[in-house]
């Protein structure tokens, strides 16, 4: 029993690294309206700036997490400037947007695989926090209260951000409609630059996150929360922030208990079936809108 | 003999024929390529992206090379058996898909894939399982070639035909080519199994060269630099596809010469250029029509 | 041309088209509102009401871009209403669209095979393996399409790019393409949208010369002028629903129709005067 709910815990905490990954994600998704392949670079790159951060340039733990969210926000507002920007001005399909997104995918993922001598590193004892909780006799890795208490914290602050804002509304009526939004009033290369930083940021928070806990700071790092954060955009809903937390959670238990008491092998499988069966019965996924809006 | 053969001519040979062989393998890599963007063309000539050719891929390589091995089948014949499974395959990935609308059937094939690379870890029978399979099929470049040179002609006579016309109308305008008798979905399901036929074919072919595959293989990155091959080359035109292949296998190998650091960045850095400033690829009969009516 | 059904009862010949109680809301909005209407075969109808009456929608739901709410939709007694837009061209029923919509880098010609699709006599599978047989059809069809090209005066613009051409140009490269569909029916929106009087009086013209071929056509139209000269009857809507039918000229002074162009009668009798 204990083990069902440590593990519990481990699938609550690995969930919200999806959940978290998958907000940035999601924010780009419905509201500037673009499938990103990018979007994983932000996170590995995210690592990648904290590891520096920590170890080249000996900031405590809180500072260089900032300094890594903060790169990661920097580098999404370039791409979708240099790279974005132009196909916005001339109304390129979802398709053209895609196909960019993997040219930066390309160019990103490359450098930081550079940038880490094909490797994958790890942040050096000491430069995060590794107290040791207990429930009980359940250990709780401070790490792990943390990327909740993260997730907590974030999914909170894009929701008031989105549903209860002036700025959220402008995000959401750039995302449906840019020029309608400009006549309404709304600024959107202003709301576009924000809604791009903070999309990388979020992303760049689980990066660095996901880097500390799975001692993998490389490109990889950003594959794998890529391909399950899309998954808990999906079966959450893409354009709500709630459901996108609440589904990357889920996932994450669901793999860490099929990996306990199914197979290994097979804990991929779920989340990926999931992810297929959601967009060939219910693409908008639990509590997404109705009606997909474009770039 | 050799003494009969004066040193300076000798050496240009030499230099010659270890130019030859320092390249054959590229040649060999874009060729196969090839198959793969024509694969993901026939789909995006009739109006749909789908990165499911992994998927035929996948399918193609691991079965033709099982039956390779365990039935001692010559390998002559475990290339049209690739191609139609691959073809069969693609027909039900199509009944399945072709409800979808077309943003979520992107996605749909991009979840396919990794629902694939679970199927193969959990199949090591057909397989290998994680650990992958050696493939025994050597393939000579002159054969290579011919094979190419067949495809070529296969999607040139699509181009000319009456399926060519519908395919460009159904892409172009889909509610337009129903008003005019078109049947979207015919036309798509054909367009589909083309492409299965012609990636599980691409499939063994690419395993036959690599001499050994793993679930690694067929995944999400050639799904995304064959996409970016195509659309680089030009998808507007059949021939674009293997243009694209060919750039997207010959750049790095070039960039290595020049920067040996960043060869990977520069396939990114291109695929950039390119969307932004010729979207429509390097092969567009549009404007080289355009060009043609302005004399 | 081929016998006209006849209705056995009242010996009257059945509509080509007929619509019954056809509906279509969208969200709140009635777009069409129990609307039922005929079309005769061999006459060249006119569609008229104010912008937003209903009228694209109208034709939207008859060539099968979206099914009704409720109605029935028969053409040549056949029931339509749910069949997809492919089938229905297949059965005979061709259009143009308000905005001129011709496909993207095709050459004029290119755009009229494609309309010839439909009609192309062979297989896919002939045609693919470039058999003996597919090559004469293509041959045919290609001429056929020469043809059409020539009825809407074209021929020297063949192989150019569709969209180099000018407005009024498409609009016939769009007619002609419909055309190649060997239509019953032929359902034109709005063709004259947006072109000068010599533009349209060429449009006038060209729908003239296709009433000889049998051809049946429903024209929506704001130009009031070219539904005088060249439509047998006109059906008027108004928010979605059916207002009036006859000749255009009993239409134009009907009180109703005046009253939903211009709100009140007066303003229509200040009108008159501009003829």
């Amino acid at each position: 029993m204990e083990l069902f709910i440590e593990q519990l815990i481990n699938g609550v905490a690995l969930g919200s690294l999806y959940a978290l990954f998958g907000l940035g994600f999601g924010i780009v998704f419905s509201t500037l309206g673009i499938l990103n392949a990018a979007q994983g670079t932000y996170a590995s790159w995210g690592a990648i700036v904290a590891l520096n951060a920590a170890d080249q340039w000996k900031l405590p733990f809180a500072a260089s997490l900032l300094t890594g969210v903060v790169a990661a926000g920097l580098i999404a507002l370039i791409v979708d400037q240099v790279a974005f920007q132009p196909l916005r001005k001339r109304g390129t399909s979802m398709l053209g947007a895609l196909i960019t997104s993997i040219a930066c995918w390309i160019i990103l993922d490359s450098l930081a695989g550079t940038a880490t001598g094909h490797n994958s590193l790890s942040f050096p004892r000491g430069t995060y926090p590794s107290t040791m909780f207990h429930l009980g006799t359940i250990p709780l890795p401070a790490m792990q209260l943390i990327t909740i208490a993260a997730l907590l914290v974030v999914t909170l602050g894009l929701q008031l951000l989105t549903r209860h804002s002036r700025l959220g509304s402008a995000m959401r009526a750039v995302g449906w409609d840019q020029t309608a939004a400009s006549i309404g009033g709304v600024n959107p290369r202003y709301v576009v630059v924000i809604t791009a930083f903070l999309a990388g940021a979020t992303s760049g928070f689980a990066g660095v996150l996901g880097g500390i806990t799975t001692q993998n700071v490389s490109f990889m790092l950003g594959e794998g929360l890529m391909l399950k954060g899309f998954a808990a955009v999906v079966v959450g809903g893409y354009d709500d922030v709630r459901g996108t937390a609440l589904a990357g959670v889920a996932l994450g238990v669901l793999e860490v208990l099929t990996s306990q008491y199914l197979s290994s092998g097979l804990r991929d499988g779920i989340t990926y079936s999931l992810l297929l069966i959601f967009l060939l019965v219910r693409p908008r996924g639990l509590f997404g809108s109705l009606n997909f809006s474009r770039a | 003999m050799v003494a009969l053969i004066s040193p300076a001519p000798k050496k240009t040979m030499q230099r010659l024929f270890d130019f030859w062989s320092a390249y054959q393998s590229t040649v060999a890599f874009a060729i196969v390529n090839s198959f793969l963007a024509l694969s993901t063309y026939a789909v995006l000539s009739a109006g749909i992206l789908s990165f499911a050719t992994v998927t035929y891929a996948a399918l193609g390589g691991f079965l033709g090379a099982r039956l390779v091995l365990a039935s001692g089948l010559d390998s002559l014949l475990a290339l049209p058996i690739a191609a139609l499974a691959g073809a069969g395959l693609s027909y039900l990935v199509a009944l399945v898909f072709l409800r979808l609308q077309s943003h979520w059937m992107a996605l749909a094939s991009l979840s396919l894939i990794l629902i694939t690379r679970v199927i193969v870890i959990n199949t090591p029978w057909v397989t290998g399982g994680v650990v992958g399979m050696s493939v025994p099929m050597p393939l000579s470049l002159s054969f290579l070639s011919l094979l190419l040179a067949l495809a070529a002609f296969v999607f040139w006579r699509l181009s000319v035909s009456w399926y060519g016309i519908a395919a460009q109308s159904v892409r172009e305008d889909p509610a337009v080519a129903s008003s005019l008798g078109i049947s979207a979905r015919d036309i798509q399901t054909i367009a589909f199994v083309i492409s299965g036929a012609v990636g599980g074919l691409g499939g063994i072919l690419l395993a036959g060269l690599l001499q050994f595959i793993s679930p690694d293989t067929y995944f999400v990155n050639i799904a995304f630099t064959m996409i970016a091959g195509v659309v680089l080359g030009g998808s507007y035109h059949w021939s674009g596809a293997i243009v694209g292949a060919a750039v997207f296998t010959a750049l790095p190998v070039v960039a290595q010469a020049a920067f040996p650091e960043y060869q990977d960045v520069a396939n990114g850095v291109v695929l950039l250029a390119i969307m932004i400033f010729l979207p429509r690829g390097l092969i567009d009969p549009r404007a080289i029509r355009l060009r043609r009516a302005s004399r | 041309m081929k016998s006209v059904d006849v209705d056995e009862t009242t010996k009257v010949p059945k509509p080509l088209l007929e619509l019954s109680v056809v509906g279509k809301n969208f969200g709140g909005v009635a777009a069409v509102s129990d609307l039922s209407m005929a079309v005769q075969a061999g006459s060249v109808a006119g569609l008229m009401g104010p912008n937003g009456a209903g009228k694209t929608t109208l034709v939207n739901l008859i060539s099968g871009m979206l099914p009704p709410d409720h109605g029935t939709i028969e053409f040549s007694g056949v029931q339509i209403q749910r069949s997809p837009a492919h089938i229905i061209a297949a059965q005979g029923i061709a259009r143009t669209y308000q905005n001129v919509r011709l496909f993207s880098g095709m050459t004029v010609l290119e755009q009229v095979m494609a309309g010839c699709y439909v009609r192309r006599g062979v297989s896919l599978w002939a045609s693919f393996l470039g058999l003996p047989k597919a090559q004469h059809a293509y041959k045919a069809v290609q001429n056929h399409a020469l043809e059409l090209l020539d009825r809407v005066q074209l021929t020297h613009r063949a192989h150019f790019l569709a969209e180099t051409l000018s407005y009024g140009e498409q609009r016939r490269v769009e007619i002609a393409r419909a055309l190649g569909t060997r239509p019953k029916l032929l359902l034109l929106d709005e063709p004259t949208a947006g072109m000068n009087a010599q533009e349209s009086a060429e449009i006038g013209r060209l729908v003239h010369s296709l009433r000889g071929g049998g051809l049946t056509v429903l024209m929506v139209e704001h130009n009031v002028q070219l539904v005088k000269d060249f439509c047998d009857v006109v059906t008027v809507m108004n928010f979605g629903r059916y207002l009036v039918s006859g000749t255009p000229a009993y239409c134009m002074a009907h009180p109703d129709v005046q009253a939903a162009y211009f709100g009140k009668t007066t303003d229509a009798e200040r009108i008159q005067t501009l003829r």
